[in-house]
């Protein structure tokens, strides 16, 4: 059938061909069978001036068929191509050769199809064929005149598919329901009414049935001569022929025209990506729905629309018709929130893209019965009926269109889907910039550092992208901001994320092995705060067993190997100032020597006393206990003067430079008397001549002090001083009854005790503090600063002594001399000797003794506050001013390097030679404590 | 991350190697940790009075329960409306919030009378912009507005934008600005707060979380209210923040051999021994932040000379509590000259001290940088 159809068209295309230019539509479509043409005839006449009326004709024709085909809208969209056609018609007169080939292709199938009852009663396909033709009409037409809009041309790219679609359906209409609306039942309702007229129901047939009812009518009716020139192509009126023939072949016209021309075959103004919204009216495309709304707002766009309700040409809705890019890129970029259905719509909405037109003033709409019909076909008369045929192929794209209508919100859904209707973000950046009367002139956008005028371009702008990038920058890093729709872009962005991700995770890996670094060192720590509390608990409890808790090595020892590492690298600034302090005030080897020398003679002089004395008492003595001691001891005679001891500096190594005092006890089986001292002070002066017969000593007895002064007579002087003192006397405190048999001139019972206090003490030390690391060091300091400051001198030696072993060991690690110093310093200064504190035990004494018990509060006072400002000195690194010297320059940079490099090469090469110089370096650091224990011993 | 572990000198040392570090920090002398060396050599004094007076006067220093209702209510109602802007923020958009979290003295209940002001922090999930903190500040205040028109309700901005704060005629809540940490790179210091401030505020949430896990018990907050009113009477201890004071009270309470809680007249005592003995003095471990990675010693946040400073205050005011001064040092009399003046203490004369800081000549201070470069040197060459 479609095959015949086309036939005939070729075959009116012919007769078309030979007509004239003017006449040639009337005379081929008055050569076609269909008596509607000769209606047609008329037009070309009034092809010039047909506007309004034929906005009614072709709204009444399409009216004529709404009852039947339903909702209003549908009918409104149909007619829009009707328009179209009937203006390209209008234009194209001049090359109306070349058009009105084609035009008689879709009029004479549509007529064909409408002349035949019997086709239009009997077969579906004839309609299909109808249909089809009445497609390619369109398309024919688009490609054929040049001015069809961009629309237009998109409904004649989409009508095929629509009419293929109804093709394939085994029934037309059924096929056409299921597309679109519910048309199935209007058609048969429609073919019941216009079974008498023909085909006149079903569009593409009625128009052509009308149009044989209606060619009288229209010889009434000559056209209104309505002299407005309107540019379809423009979109704009002339005021005169003229002016419009000048527009026509004007630049902007012809650009305009071109570029229709070649957009036509394609979408239409395909955006660069994403969906755009189009006004059909201005066949102006906007980017999204703000740019839309704008223009919808703007005056150009008012005046189009005043232009066409002037001109009384269907304004389109505002409704935007979406122009998809790519579906694939839609669906992408909408993502979930889009679903399928949804890219169908789009999909459907560019099918019928251009049907969505109103008409205006359709008020006729009410009228419309089968005679209204028949009269809408009557004035119909001035179109041609090629025309109105193609009024019947917009139709059907009308039937269409309610599907699309209904959709209509979707789509505009779609649309705002498409770009996610956004909210305004970040209104309080924008500033308002107000001119003097305070009316708002200007916008400032802070946050993107641009202004604007427009109060609507501020609207536009907070929801801009660029603005909202910013926001996100600056504001809230959360704000989703739409990715750029190239796939390219979203490749990079996906890329950049996973990196971002990669970078996090690596920060937060390295960060977490951080904390494992610091929790190791934080658990270490704690492990050995607590061990030590351990220790200290065990060595309270262990207190009842009255052994010495630490080891020469002190608690640490073990823990930290064989060497304490403090002592061989005793470098920080206050270590540095103590040792030279130390090595200033420590005694040179001249005193040293003289000290001994004067010392051992001292001593070998008193064995020989002793001796002699022993010898004396002989036979007082029982012999046999005096050999048997002998024998045990074999240095000391177990005699009336059973030995003597070095006490005090002497003993404990803390001589200073300049000291010249020393201390010797003679511990006597005994209570010392007055005569047993005389005696050994007549015997003394012979041996010592015995001992050294080229030394000179003197000797002086002092009887109250229970002791003799031995001088020796050169420089540097030193008094030794010989003390007696026996156990008996601190035995005689205990137990006083018992001692009656005192012999009547014993020496004084205070100095002796002394003499036996100092002797623990110097047992004590020896066995305590000199183990203990920096404490002489710390000691002799502060003898020496005892001795400088006289605020301290009331801190006597013994306390001194106690105090610092205490401080510098309850530290429970090694120190180094600038920390030992200091801790002691802190000691003091946090209040250790002010009133209300423990007070400082004796542990020489049985009973519990502070052995501060000397200093009065104004001294505890005195020295508190003194430590207090000589420990903020120290921790102010003025540490010279407390030691009385000058600051020492920083040592030289590399001095520890070197030691570090030559130690280093020891250990990598283990080498004899290289080791000794390390050992050797070791033995160099060790020799001050060394020395201190020698000296002590 | 090489400064963050100076501390490491003991267990490097354990490993015998070669390692030592010329710095180690190391506590003073406290005489509480070295108990068994120091057996007491006369009995204890009667230290009643002290405790009595210390009571006394956290008694005074607690708020009133009238006080204490202000400040919750406010509180409450902030905290209600801050909520609902996380979960309906509503037609507000000026930023999101994250959570918000009492912090300081209200939530530690360390609380003082006539200083009803509780600090409420806020993490905003954005970024904070000085306009939205401002906006943040006018949302709340007027959605309390609407809540109780009768309130008279005061907003004004903190200074240095760390927030701002809303009183009522009883009760003042600060509210302080954060962001959450993720954000804290992106700041711009032209457009957001300081980032210092921010941090200091997040650090505030984690102080008091560490404060409810591990300073909860009574002595602790006692104490602190009594060592913060400490500090506002003497200058030499303003430099002291009340973290320092809340972690110097903590240690005082509970850093003993037995781990039990000690009573608070024997830890007000303690914290200025060990202010005395200069724990907050260069070269001390003092305090490391529990909040804090890196074992950062909490008194490094003052300067020398604030060191130097809150030293000598303590040691001044240890010496006055020693010879019978408690009241004065406690504030039940006299005045803070005592921390300036000579005075007299039952005869004994208990003179100020001296500053001992001094500005160094520039040398010197490149003593310490040099001696830790010889030494990071060292552990590069040996690594």
């Amino acid at each position: 059938m479609a095959a015949n159809n086309y036939f005939g068209f070729t075959h009116g295309g012919t007769q078309y061909g030979a007509a004239a230019a003017a006449a040639a539509g009337a005379a081929a479509y008055q050569a076609t069978p269909a008596a509607g043409y000769a209606a047609v005839g008329h037009t070309p006449a009034a092809a010039a001036t047909y506007a309004a009326q034929r906005a009614t004709t072709a709204y009444e024709a399409a009216a004529a068929y709404q009852p039947a085909a339903a909702t209003s809208y549908a009918a409104t969209a149909s007619s829009a191509p009707t328009y179209d056609y009937s203006y390209t018609r209008a234009q194209t007169y001049d090359n109306a050769a070349k058009t009105a080939a084609f035009y008689p292709q879709p009029t004479s199938t549509s007529f064909s199809a409408a002349a035949d009852p019997a086709f239009q009663a009997k077969s579906s396909t004839t309609y299909t064929a109808g249909y089809q033709n009445a497609a390619a009409r369109p398309a024919g037409q688009a490609s054929k005149t040049y001015n069809y809009p961009a629309a237009g041309a998109a409904q004649s790219y989409t009508y095929p598919n629509q009419a293929a679609a109804a093709a394939t359906a085994n029934k037309n209409y059924s096929g056409y329901d299921a597309a679109l609306y519910n048309a199935a039942t209007l058609y048969v309702q429609q073919q019941a009414h216009t079974a008498p007229k023909g085909a006149g129901t079903w569009k593409a047939s009625r128009p052509g049935v009308g149009a044989t009812i209606g060619q009288k009518p229209k010889l009434k009716q000559p056209p209104k001569p309505q002299q407005l020139h309107y540019c379809d192509v423009c979109k704009i009126s002339c005021a005169g022929p003229q002016t419009y023939r000048e527009h026509l072949e004007g630049q902007k016209h012809k650009k305009k025209e071109s570029a229709q021309k070649q957009t036509a075959g394609t979408t239409p103004n395909a955006p660069r990506g994403g969906n755009s919204l189009r006004c059909e009216l201005c066949d102006v495309t906007c980017t999204g729905s703000d740019a839309y709304a704008a223009h919808i707002r703007g005056a150009k766009h008012q005046k189009v629309v005043k232009l066409h309700t002037k001109l009384g040409k269907p304004i389109p809705s505002t409704e935007p018709v979406v122009v998809p890019g790519k579906s694939t890129t839609t669906t992408a970029k909408t993502g979930a929130a889009t679903t399928t259905a949804v890219t169908k719509t789009t999909e459907v909405t560019k099918v019928v893209a251009t049907p969505k037109i109103n008409f205006v003033g359709g008020t006729k709409l009410t009228t419309t019965t089968p005679t209204a019909t028949a009269a809408a076909a009557g004035t119909a008369v001035k179109e041609e009926p090629k025309e109105a045929a193609a009024a019947a192929a917009p139709a059907a794209a009308a039937a269409a269109a309610p599907a699309v209508a209904r959709d209509d919100t979707v789509a505009v859904a779609a649309a705002a889907l498409g770009e996610k209707e956004v909210e305004p973000v970040g209104q309080e950046y924008i500033e308002e910039i107000k001119n003097e009367e305070g009316k708002v002139v200007s916008f400032n956008c802070k946050l993107c550092e641009c202004r604007f005028n427009d109060p609507n371009a501020k609207e536009m702008h907070m929801k801009g992208r660029r603005h909202r990038l910013q926001y996100k920058k600056k504001v809230n890093p959360e704000l989703i901001v739409e990715v750029k729709p190239s796939l390219r872009q979203r490749k990079l962005q996906e890329e950049k994320l996973r990196r971002q991700q990669m970078r996090e995770e690596m920060w937060r890996r390295r960060e977490e092995s951080a904390m494992d670094d610091e929790e190791r060192i934080y658990w270490e720590e704690r492990r050995r705060y607590e061990e030590e509390m351990e220790y200290f608990e065990w060595c309270r409890r262990g207190a009842g067993r009255g052994m010495p808790p630490f080891g020469p090595m002190g608690p640490m020892g073990p823990r930290f190997g064989p060497i304490p590492p403090m002592l061989r690298r005793p470098d920080s600034a206050d270590d540095r100032h103590v040792m030279a302090k130390h090595s200033e005030i420590y005694p040179k080897d001249e005193e040293l020597n003289a000290i001994q020398k004067i010392v051992s003679n001292s001593e070998k002089a008193l064995k020989m006393v002793s001796d002699d004395i022993a010898e004396a008492d002989a036979p007082k003595k029982d012999d046999g206990t005096a050999s048997e001691s002998k024998d045990e001891d074999g240095k000391e005679l177990p005699r009336t003067l059973k030995g003597v001891m070095r006490v005090g500096v002497l003993a404990k190594g803390l001589l200073l430079q300049g000291d010249a005092d020393v201390q010797l006890v003679v511990l006597c089986a005994e209570k010392p008397t007055r005569t047993l001292l005389e005696r050994v002070a007549n015997l003394m002066p012979k041996h010592l001549a015995t001992v050294t017969p080229d030394e000179k000593y003197a000797l002086k007895l002092s009887v109250e002090q229970a002791s003799l002064i031995i001088t020796n007579q050169t420089e540097p002087q030193i008094n030794v001083t010989v003390t007696l003192t026996s156990p008996l006397m601190r035995d005689g405190a205990a137990d006083e009854p018992t001692a009656s048999k005192d012999p009547p001139d014993v020496l004084d019972k205070q100095k002796c005790l002394e003499a036996l206090a100092a002797l623990r003490h110097a047992k004590w030390f020896q066995a305590r503090a000199s183990g203990v690391q920096s404490c002489v060091i710390v000691i002799r300091i502060m003898r020496e600063l005892c001795q400088r400051v006289p605020t301290w001198t009331p801190l006597n030696t013994w306390a001194l002594e106690l105090l610092v072993e205490r401080v510098v060991a309850s530290a429970g690690f090694p120190l180094a001399p600038g920390d030992a110093l200091r801790r002691v310093l802190e000691a003091i200064a946090s209040g250790l000797l002010l009133p209300g504190t423990p007070g400082l035990i004796d542990p020489c004494e049985k009973e519990p003794v502070d052995t501060l018990s000397g200093l009065t509060a104004q001294e505890r006072e005195d020295i508190t506050a003194s430590a207090q400002h000589a420990l903020r000195l120290m921790a102010f690194r003025q540490v010279h001013k407390i030691l009385g010297m000058d600051a020492l320059p920083p040592p030289k940079f590399n001095r520890g390097k070197f030691n570090r490099k030559r130690r280093r090469d020891n250990s990598c090469s283990g080498e004899n030679g290289d080791s000794e110089g390390g050992d050797g370096k070791k033995d160099k650091k060790e020799d001050e404590s060394e020395a201190a224990k020698a000296d002590a011993k | 991350m090489r400064g963050g572990v100076r501390g490491r000198g003991g267990p490097r040392m354990g490993r015998g190697g070669y390692k030592m570090k010329t710095f180690v920090p190391r506590l003073p002398f406290d005489i509480y940790l070295c108990e068994p060396a120091f057996q007491r050599a006369k009995p204890a004094p009667d230290e009643t009075p002290l405790q009595q007076a210390l009571l006394k006067r956290n008694t005074d220093l607690s708020p009133s329960p009238t006080e204490q209702t202000a400040v919750l209510n406010l509180v409450t109602k902030i905290a209600t409306v801050l909520d609902t802007l996380i979960v309906t923020p509503g037609s507000f958009d000026a930023c999101q919030i994250e959570e918000h979290r009492q912090v300081g003295s209200y939530k530690k209940g360390t609380m003082r009378t006539n200083h009803n002001v509780a600090d409420v922090v806020v993490i905003l999930k954005t970024l904070p912009t000085r306009e939205a903190v401002e906006a943040l500040g006018n949302q709340v205040t007027e959605e309390l507005r609407q809540q109780e028109p009768a309130d008279v309700l005061v907003m004004a901005m903190l200074p240095n934008d760390r927030g701002f704060e809303i009183s009522n005629s009883e009760a003042t809540v600060r509210v302080l600005v954060t962001t959450v940490h993720q954000n804290l790179r992106k700041l711009d210091p032209e457009l957001h707060l300081d980032q210092k401030i921010l941090q200091s505020h997040l650090a505030a949430i984690r102080h008091s979380r560490w404060f409810e896990e591990n300073a909860h018990h009574s002595s602790i907050k006692v104490l602190i209210r009594l060592l913060r009113d400490l500090k506002n009477r003497f200058e030499g201890f303003e430099p002291l923040s009340p973290w320092m004071l809340d972690l110097l009270a903590h240690y005082a309470v509970m850093n003993n051999p037995s781990r039990q809680a000690m009573s608070v007249h024997q830890a007000y005592r303690r914290c200025l021994q060990l202010l005395a003995a200069g724990l907050f003095l260069p070269g001390s471990a003092g305090i490391a932040d529990p909040c804090e990675g890196g074992n950062i010693r909490v008194h490094t946040a003052m300067t020398l000379e604030q060191q130097d400073q809150v030293c000598l205050t303590a040691q001044t005011l240890l010496r006055a509590l020693s010879h019978g001064g408690y009241k004065q040092v406690i504030g039940l009399e006299g005045n803070a000259s005592i921390a300036t003046d000579m005075t007299v203490w039952e005869g004994i004369v208990v003179s100020p001290l001296e500053k001992a800081y001094e500005k160094p000549p520039e040398r010197k201070e490149g003593e310490p940088g040099d001696e830790l470069a010889d030494d990071d040197d060292m552990d590069m060459a040996d690594n």
